[in-house]
């Protein structure tokens, strides 16, 4: 029986949680012993699909008794009685979380079934705001990036979950997210949705070439220094370009995905610019300041990047950027947490990932924060209420029940979804310490990864002024020079904020540097909140 | 009392079933008519009082009278009077494009000859591919590192060492984009042109080859002033067609580099369902289909004279 499953008050003690909460909780031998044979069972025909069953099993015996935030959310749902939730989830893998695991168990847990509508990233925005202008009360669950909250909250498409969390006394969950994340919850003292995806940019490095005897040497002999993990921007630039003068075209520095809008790459400039000390505007006249000497700067290292990768990295998706990785083309990726489960073949044991080839580099990656240590939170989810559903209790009761404890924890193992860890559980749970040999120590990266993180601006206008950006920053691959470039991104970002209206803007963005991770000395570590392994 | 009672329901019957054998046309066209009032007018004119209103999702919920301020938002952007250069650019040279290929491969095509038939199905097959799939197949066939068309110019021995950025480099960002339409679109001018080339009578040529014509002259005096009214049939809808370019922008370039291949529809796009920026892009919309509008009234024109003379 694993450690998930014999979860007591201590342990939610341990990880934060109320644990009075776990009080008449009753869950017998006999109903563990009856529900582990039917389980087993399963997980036997099921074959290949083991793994995510034994998940499914731990997660079942979670919401039967053994964490009452998941018990409780399970019994008000049977109550309600609720036909069908609908909910968004981003196309593809994402989906598939919802698709073959949370919606089968909560409709086996509730008798609610789960309908899930697929949109690609930035269409999940588009449903939301369509169904509110529509009137539709067609979907009940948005899975909302917290860069849109401040639009979907002021514009009433989603309402607050706070009356909820006190009717459930699920205040005590909360206490169990990571400082970074459980901030993202909030918009205006109000709670908007379950954070549910921790999307931190870590540094993922091949320790096999690090470790090379013929390249530290050259490395020593050109720089007078240790080759070591790059600290710094400048550092990262100077170790990727050597990689690549020594080992290309087998083996090429860096090499991540700058194709416009995929991934996006205001992510890279977001987080580079901080770590340089840039702020986005001015606080006072919200004049855009990304055109000064730090963006410059930071978009010439950005330049730099592209020249010791493969050729063709401007057009690279991401995926691509992981295809090159995985097949050992490519020495440091600066990536989201699935890149350390891929790198593993962790992911790829399910037939969903099969668009990914066979890891190269197994037991070869190595984890670490970005250099700069400043790694983006580069969009994520909360499971967010639709004000205009009709089901709004449920909706939330579900929200409640798939993020907590033990059933995100089964989550974030899935092998078949990108759903990334977030909960000092997670990090904590020496199951998931066990998943390949070196996960302990990713989990540990990711949480210093959040506690140095800083945020995508979340404020009015967020998609726009990150359209800008990318486009600006792909005008600039293709030849344009960083200053007139960043000059007609700065411009663009001006308009944005004269559109939205400056008073509107500045009270946005003034909210959000509030926020831990809104700049480089500002995060969770400088505020004393850092989590640890 | 009764047969009076009957008489006056008889009376009732027959003057409401003639006036329903009166007003059969109105009956019958009453469901379309409301059809198209609720599918085409309605948001027709709701899409004109967007326009001129604040109807912007980041800004407020409120939507008051702005007058001519989306318009004007329109014209004070430089994305959106660039995407119009580029909508005019890449609209007028994938229609001359298609329609000097598409004439080329008509009088290939004309006379009979083995294996005609299959080689005309194979042209028009990608009449009937989705334009994003298109634009995706091109995607993976012109990009760098993974598309082969890179190695396959690096096999032609004098070609040298290729390495271009097919979707990134200009001028080869538009010269994918017009490869990628002219590749669907084509065959349309092909089978339109045909058509126009097979309804000349071959009579004409035989008085012309009696008078002495050569075959150029035949050509440039009997063909091309005859089958001129079809080539701007053809160029008015293609044209039309053109200039609403989105599908292969969205999936081959994304309207990048930058802004460098955004067309007037992709630019209203992202304003109107990206962004929800629903009062500029319905007034750049109502801009965009007066342009639209003018030039297919010009073209009609052009087309109508040569009828009516």
């Amino acid at each position: 029986m694993s450690d998930e499953l014999e979860a007591r008050p201590e342990d939610y003690e341990a990880v934060g949680l109320d644990p009075a909460l776990g009080e008449g909780a009753v869950y017998g031998r006999k109903d563990f012993l009856f529900n582990s044979a039917k389980l087993m069972a399963a997980a036997a025909a099921a074959g290949p699909f083991f793994m995510a069953t034994k998940q499914a099993a731990a997660a079942e015996l979670a919401s039967l008794g053994a964490d009452p935030i998941a018990t409780s959310a399970i019994n008000a749902a049977k109550k309600l009685g609720v036909g069908k939730l609908n909910k968004t989830n981003e196309s593809g893998l994402q989906a598939l979380d919802d698709k073959n695991f949370t919606g089968p168990l909560w409709k086996k847990l509730t008798g609610t079934d789960i309908g899930v509508t697929e949109a690609p990233f930035p269409q999940l925005y588009s449903k939301a705001v369509t169904q509110h202008l529509a009137k539709s009360s067609e979907l009940d669950v948005f899975e909302a990036s917290p860069v849109w909250i401040p639009d979907l909250a002021d514009r009433g498409v989603i309402v607050s979950i706070d009356q909820w969390i006190a009717k459930y006394k699920a205040q005590a969950t909360l206490r169990d997210y990571h400082p970074l994340y459980r901030s993202l919850m909030k918009y205006k003292s109000k709670t908007w949705g379950f954070y549910d995806d921790g999307d931190i940019w870590l540094l993922y490095y091949r320790k096999d070439i690090f470790g090379n005897a013929a390249l530290r040497r050259a490395y020593k002999a050109k720089f007078k220094r240790d080759l070591r993990i790059p600290k710094t921007w400048p550092e990262f630039q100077e170790t990727a370009q050597f990689i690549t003068d020594q080992m290309a075209p087998k083996v090429y520095g860096t090499g991540m995905g700058r194709a416009l809008g995929n991934p996006g790459n205001q992510f890279y400039f977001f987080q580079q610019f901080r770590a340089n000390g840039g702020q986005f505007f001015d606080p006072k006249s919200m004049k855009a300041q990304i055109n000064n000497a730090i963006g410059v700067k930071t978009m010439n290292q950005i330049l730099a990047q592209n020249k010791a990768s493969p050729p063709g990295v401007e057009k690279l998706s991401f995926v691509d950027g992981w295809v090159q990785w995985l097949s050992g083309k490519t020495a440091m990726m600066m990536a989201w947490p699935p890149t350390g489960r891929i790198s593993e073949n962790y992911a790829q044991r399910d037939k969903a990932f099969s668009f990914l080839p066979k890891s190269k580099i197994v037991g070869k990656v190595g984890y670490s924060t970005v250099p700069g240590l400043n790694g983006e939170h580069a969009g994520a989810f909360l499971k967010c209420v639709a004000a205009d559903g009709k089901n709004q209790e449920a909706a939330y009761l579900f929200a409640q029940w798939a993020t907590s404890p033990s059933v995100s924890l089964q989550r974030v193992q899935l092998p078949y979804t990108l759903r990334d860890p977030y909960r000092v559980s997670h990090y904590r749970s020496k199951k998931f310490w066990k998943a390949w040999p070196s996960a302990k120590q990713y989990l540990k990266t990711l949480a210093e990864g959040a506690n140095h993180g800083v945020l995508d601006p979340i404020m009015t206008g967020a998609a726009d002024y990150a359209n800008a950006l990318d486009r600006a920053m792909t005008a600039i691959y293709a030849g344009k020079s960083p200053k007139s470039g960043l000059d007609e991104a700065a411009a663009e970002w001006d308009r944005i904020t004269d559109k939205i209206g400056k008073d509107n803007a500045r009270r946005s963005y003034q909210n959000f540097l509030k926020l831990p991770g809104s700049t480089s000395k500002n995060t969770v570590a400088a505020k004393g909140l850092s989590v640890h392994q | 009392m009764a047969t009076r009672v009957e008489t006056f329901r008889r009376r009732r019957l027959r003057a409401a079933s003639s006036s329903f054998d009166r007003h059969i046309r109105l009956w019958l066209i009453a469901p379309a008519v409301l059809i198209i009032l609720a599918l085409t007018i309605f948001p027709l004119a709701f899409s004109l009082w967007v326009s001129f209103v604040e109807f912007d999702f980041s800004v407020s919920n409120e939507h008051p009278w702005v007058g001519l301020d989306n318009f004007r938002d329109n014209w004070r952007d430089p994305v959106w009077i660039h995407s119009l250069k580029v909508t005019a650019i890449l609209a007028t040279a994938s229609v001359v494009v298609e329609l000097a290929i598409g004439f080329l491969l008509a009088l290939a095509m004309l006379r009979p000859f083995r294996g005609r038939r299959p080689l005309m199905t194979l042209f028009v097959l990608p009449l009937f591919m989705s334009p994003v799939i298109v634009g995706g197949f091109f995607d993976l066939f012109l990009r760098r590192p993974f598309g082969p068309m890179n190695w396959l110019l690096n096999q032609i021995p004098w070609m040298g060492d290729v390495s271009i950025d097919f979707t990134n480099d200009f001028p080869w960002t538009f010269i994918s984009l017009i490869i990628a339409d002219a590749w669907q679109w084509t065959p349309f001018m092909f089978v339109i042109l045909l058509a126009g080339l097979s309804s000349i009578s071959d009579e004409l040529y035989e008085a012309a080859e009696i008078d002495g014509a050569k075959p150029r002259q035949s050509f440039f005096f009997v063909t091309l002033p005859l089958l001129m009214p079809i080539v701007l049939i053809a160029l008015t809808f293609r044209f039309i067609d053109a200039a609403k370019l989105f599908d292969i922008i969205y999936s081959l370039t994304r309207g990048g580099p930058g802004t460098d291949t955004y067309t007037s529809s992709y630019y209203l796009y992202q304003q109107g369902f990206e962004f929800f920026h629903l009062g500029q892009g319905t007034a750049g919309s109502w801009m965009f289909l007066v342009f639209l509008t003018v030039i297919s009234f010009w073209l009609v024109r052009r087309l109508l004279k040569p009828l009516e003379a």
